[in-house]
């Protein structure tokens, strides 16, 4: 749907982005994960064409993307609105900028305030907004003309516990109708909808990391026991490398090639081993994530 | 066009809901009767500070023409503390949007980079000849009722040209904006920057006849009934303004 391709984005002489590659998929939900200054605001910039780049391609069903500015929602990073207006009347403003029917942006202008959960808000002053109220707002805003791709700047991260539910659970229920590209620091959360995730530090993609190649990593498996079992070089094997201990009665097993579960549990069972709870362990993307862009 | 519009709407309502329509208005009125007022009777305010032994007044000096008083009303008052405040006024013009988020959320619908710029610049202009017309109005209608006629057609034709300085002054400020991103700032560059424009004249008549102050002199001798007029400015003034929305364009593409 949407393909980056070689991006080059230098800003006062300094390079902030270099050959960035990558492309999303009809109805993917991507997280682009970086640390504080890695660049995805300014490549999402260039995503939405307020930025210009000086090298590469951007393209959108393989039209440049200023053709079709109509299809692309954008919640900014810092999302603030004319405080005099109404949450109508940004939406209205909006939707006039988008080009809208009259009529048909009328209708939509309160269907996407009860989406939002804004909906006996309408008539309030952005100023009366709190911060969690502006951030939904800018995600009205961003969903009002119906677009095919959605891309967020941090939707969640200046918000309290319970304005993030809010935002996740919207988040949650647009994933089903649009793509998204969701930009944070806060992993934990994007792996709530992510399918996807493209990893940016420095201002290159060191990685590009899917569901498959969380579970294909097959080496550990984590279990939990009633019974203490004796010792860790019990619990070794021939494939068994390595017994960690998380707890008094859970432990991760490494193998050096991938383990086959049955023939471990089989082992466990030979032991007379009370096993309550057996499975692969499957690398958080935080894991993957401070591994890829550590230094070492 | 009708993004334009719809831009350029919401910049005037914005200054409606500050008000600004009405204390900018106010202010110029203000200035624009303080001077033929203190001109006409300087007499009776010297008397009245009392005890001006050391300052006498000629009974006999000439009774100033509504020309002049239109000019330093004009070149003293407008151009000089109304110009401050007119900057002051739009300072927050791109900036305030621009920290916000909402030029991003501007530009990333089908708007043109040129078309928001220019509502930015319209609206402004708008704002401020608004004000400014109406206090060199009252000021005209006092000054001609207190000094005698003056050809109101030339009145009218320095206003035009006054507006296209005040034009250029607003692309500055847009321009100056995308460099600085303290409204402070932005004000306190814009206002050196105007008046160097200003005071080039007293250096280098020729650079000043084709700096964009230029259109400043063609406008006061609309008032002082000069003949020899270079309308070449109105050319300068424009492409100046040309220069400063393109680099404007040019630097938020950019950063
Ligand atoms: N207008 C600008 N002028 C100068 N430098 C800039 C500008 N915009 C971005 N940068 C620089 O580009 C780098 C990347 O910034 P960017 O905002 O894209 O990072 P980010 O990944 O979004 O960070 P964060 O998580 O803090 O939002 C930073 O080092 C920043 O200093
Ligand atoms: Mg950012």
């Amino acid at each position: 749907m949407i393909t980056v391709e070689k991006l080059h984005k230098t800003i006062k002489k300094r390079k902030i982005l270099s050959d960035v590659t990558f492309s999303i998929a009809e109805g993917e939900c991507v997280g682009l994960l970086g640390q504080n200054g890695a660049g995805k605001t300014t490549l999402i910039k260039c995503m939405t064409g307020i930025l210009q780049h000086e090298q590469g391609d951007i393209t959108f069903h393989s039209a440049p993307i200023v053709q079709h500015k109509k299809n692309i929602g954008y919640l900014s990073q810092n999302t603030d609105f004319k405080p005099w207006m109404t949450c109508k009347e940004s939406l209205l403003f909006f939707g006039k900028l988008s080009g809208m029917d009259k009529e048909f942006l009328q209708e939509n202008i309160s269907a996407v305030l009860e989406e939002v959960g804004l909906k006996d808000k309408g008539n309030y002053k952005v100023e009366q907004l709190s911060g969690g109220m502006k951030q939904r707002l800018g995600i009205a805003q961003a969903i009002l003309h119906q677009p095919l791709l959605l891309i967020l700047d941090e939707p969640v991260s200046a918000l309290d516990p319970i304005g993030r539910n809010e935002v996740k659970k919207l988040i949650a229920r647009l994933k089903k109708r649009t793509t998204i590209i969701i930009s944070t620091h806060i992993l934990d959360d994007a792996s709530e909808f992510c399918d996807r995730y493209i990893i940016i530090k420095n201002g290159r993609i060191v990685g590009n990391i899917n569901d498959e190649f969380q579970k294909s990593d097959r080496k550990q498996i984590l279990v939990k026991t009633g019974n203490v079992p004796q010792t860790s070089e019990a619990l070794k094997s021939s494939e068994v490398e390595r017994v960690e201990w998380l707890s008094p009665n859970t432990f991760l097993l490494t193998g050096a090639e991938e383990l086959d579960l049955k023939k471990v549990i089989n082992d466990f069972a030979a032991k007379e081993m009370d096993i309550t709870s057996i499975a692969f362990y499957e690398r958080g993307i935080e894991e993957i994530f401070l591994e890829m862009v550590s230094d070492t | 066009m009708t993004n334009f519009y719809t831009l350029t709407r919401t910049e005037l309502v914005e200054a409606a809901k500050e008000f600004k329509f009405i204390w900018l208005t106010l202010f110029f009125v203000i200035l624009g009767i303080t001077q033929p007022l203190i001109t006409k009777y300087m007499d009776v305010i010297l008397k009245n500070v009392g005890g001006a032994d050391g300052i006498t007044i000629d009974p006999n000096r000439p009774v100033p023409s509504s020309a002049e008083i239109l000019l330093s009303t004009i070149s003293g008052q407008f151009n000089q503390i109304g110009l401050i405040i007119l900057i002051i006024s739009f300072m927050g013009l791109i900036a305030a949007d621009r920290n916000s988020g909402m030029q991003d959320f501007i530009l990333t619908r089908p708007v043109s980079l040129r078309s928001y710029l220019l509502s930015k610049l319209m609206g402004n202009w708008v704002i401020s000849m608004f004000s400014i017309s109406i206090g060199a109005a009252v000021s005209y209608g006092y000054t001609i009722f207190l000094f005698g006629s003056f050809s109101f057609s030339n009145f009218l034709l320095f206003l035009l040209l006054y507006s296209l300085w005040i034009l250029f002054v607003v692309s500055l400020a847009i321009l100056i904006s995308t460099f600085v991103k303290s409204p402070i700032l932005i004000a306190v560059t814009t206002i050196a920057a105007s008046i160097f424009f200003i005071l080039i004249k007293g250096f280098n008549h020729f650079l000043f006849q084709l700096s964009p102050g230029g259109i400043l002199n063609l406008a006061e001798n609309q008032l002082l009934s000069v003949h020899d007029l270079n309308y070449f400015s109105i050319a300068t003034c424009l492409a100046f303004i040309l220069l400063n929305l393109s680099w404007t364009n040019r630097n938020l593409k950019k950063s």
